[in-house]
């Protein structure tokens, strides 16, 4: 058995899974990011071309965050309380292949949600886009990057607190993190603390992705987040491979 | 008993320990290519975890897992791929039919599409589980459990760990699911069953171990087991729910009681005593029935199990 194969049998079982609830989650998706252009319009009642900038381009970068700390690591901890978890765990499939699964299931979710989102925004501030191909390793690196991190989490917590992490963790990345905004919003120390952690690249090469300017240099941007991802993954393989 | 160098699956000194408490105490066990072994013990006897740590989730304190000449303790990947499982918990079929479900695992383990295909629709046939096959709306615990079996009997491993298979299974389907796991040990697998249904599984099993407080209290074949009882019948009484046993006569002895059945074990030589006993209890209301019958191997696990000072 193939690695690739583990992986792709592991993604069919979960499309499968997911087959009817695909156009529900998809439409949560694209509520989420409508709800995060419009609703920050009521917080933001002038809005600059530089905020519409931030919304268009931040929602499918916080759903894409979100969905890796927050539904991945959800469905993490129920499968670990209904024995779902072991069973996979117990199969000949490399550890990280049902991590990698999950992703891919739920970035193929996300794709109406995010091309709605961005034709919503364009609609509605009139902005510019200019996708270019690296949009695609920058959805990819952010979604990995993050589920990463949720896997680790959901792991390494017992399962009814994983939820609860999972909601922190949504409100801090909600309300503190620089996605929707410029980092320079942030007191400084805040900023200090962000440019160690990967959010603001991640926002950042989404956003240079999708317009074709980066707000800081692209290759160091890409670098940070890469390196994060790897350490994500590295945490998660790690996890995965531990046996009590 | 099976020669040693013939085990698929050889266990010896294994322990685990959670904190102060040993689940795992010592056990050593082997299991042959086209034998069913049968592990018995009361809940919380280790019996879960054993298997979790053949299967590679979990690492033994001390001791040695082999399965198949691998060591399954330094190569967990490698007993993944050598052992098929049934788990205790339902198999996640959850959102999938129950051919799609054995189907894909089927393939996981490494099967060609139509040699899995073919397989699970015999699996399935002969399970009487074709009407629902394809349906994808939630099954019932013993629908689940019998396409567990089947996920785990696709594409058989060398060791295939069944955890309580039967628990929910209605009668007709137990019993084509037990001739299906003792067609997988004819095929050469060699089967490690964990079960509570200790009357069944005697019909099944080559051999068993009954586990008690991390440990192997007893291990032999069925009959060997039955023998060193010492006593060739068993009284089986189901008392009135406020009667005090009488004094039991000599050649009959108590074996184990649970809530108001009691088992007692008689000799040969004994049994004119034994029903004259039960007949006279029976007479002044403290038995509403009895039965004499040939022991089996319920008694060997009362026997052993009741000896354990924190046995349930």
């Amino acid at each position: 058995m193939s690695a690739v194969r583990g992986y792709a049998l592991l993604l069919r079982w979960q499309l499968l899974r997911y087959r009817k609830q695909v156009v529900l989650f998809a439409t949560i998706q694209v509520a989420l990011g409508v709800g995060v252009i419009f609703g920050f319009s009521f917080l933001v009642p002038h809005v600059t071309p530089q905020v519409a900038l931030y919304f268009a381009t931040g929602a499918p970068t916080l759903t894409l965050i979100l969905m890796g700390l927050t539904a991945l690591p959800q469905d993490t901890a129920q499968a670990r309380t209904s024995g779902r978890f072991d069973y996979i765990a117990a199969l000949p499939v490399p550890r990280l292949a049902p991590m990698l699964a999950d992703v891919t299931l739920w970035l193929l979710i996300q794709v109406p949600g995010t091309v709605l989102t961005l034709l919503i925004a364009w609609l509605r501030f009139g902005i510019a886009l200019h996708i270019g191909v690296l949009v695609v390793p920058a959805v990819v690196l952010v979604a990995t990057t993050s589920a990463a991190v949720g896997y680790a989490i959901a792991v390494a917590l017992p399962p009814a607190a994983t939820a609860q992490v999972a909601s922190f963790v949504s409100i801090v990345l909600l309300l503190f993190s620089p996605i929707n905004f410029p980092l320079e919003r942030l007191p400084m120390w805040l900023q200090d603390i962000h440019r160690g952690l990967p959010v603001t690249y991640m926002a950042d090469i989404m956003r240079g992705g999708l317009t074709g300017h980066y707000g800081v240099n692209a290759m160091l941007a890409f670098t940070i987040v890469v390196a994060w991802c790897a350490a994500g993954l590295a945490v998660s393989a790690r996890a995965a491979n531990r046996r009590g | 008993m099976a020669p040693a160098n013939a085990a698929t699956l050889a266990i010896s000194n294994l322990t685990k320990s959670y904190g102060t408490v040993r689940a795992n105490d010592g056990i050593s066990l082997d299991v042959a290519a086209g034998e069913v072994f049968g592990l018995l013990g009361p809940n919380g006897a280790g019996k879960t975890t054993l298997v979790k740590q053949i299967l590679g989730l979990l690492k033994p304190d001390t001791g040695t897992i082999t399965i198949g000449g691998v060591d399954a303790v330094a190569d967990p990947a490698a007993a993944r791929l050598l052992c098929s499982y049934q788990p205790q918990a339902s198999a996640p079929v959850d959102g999938v039919s129950a051919r799609e479900a054995v189907e894909i695992v089927g393939a996981i383990r490494g099967g060609s599409r139509r040699a899995v295909r073919e397989r699970a629709q015999v699996l399935l046939q002969s399970l009487d589980l074709s009407d629902i096959a394809d349906r994808t709306i939630p099954m019932s615990g013993g629908m689940a459990r019998l396409t567990g079996f089947c996920m785990a009997a696709v594409v058989p491993g060398r060791v295939v760990v069944l955890d309580e298979p039967t628990n929910d299974v209605d009668p007709l389907r137990r019993r084509a699911l037990w001739q299906q796991i003792r067609r997988l040990a004819d095929d050469g697998a060699a089967v490690l069953l964990v079960t509570h249904n200790v009357l069944e599984a005697e019909r099944c099993v080559d051999r068993l171990a009954i586990v008690a407080g991390g440990a192997v209290l007893a291990a032999g074949p069925p009959g060997l087991l039955k023998a060193q009882l010492g006593a060739p019948l068993r009284l089986e009484c189901t008392l009135d729910a406020e009667a005090v046993i009488p004094p039991l006569p000599s050649g009959v002895t108590q074996a184990a009681r649970t809530g108001r059945r009691l088992l007692c074990s008689v000799q040969h030589s004994d049994v004119s005593k034994a029903v004259a006993w039960a007949q006279a209890a029976q007479a002044n209301g403290m038995l509403t029935e009895f039965s004499l019958t040939a022991a089996s191997l319920e008694d060997v696990y009362a026997k052993w199990v009741d000896s354990q000072p924190s046995a349930a």
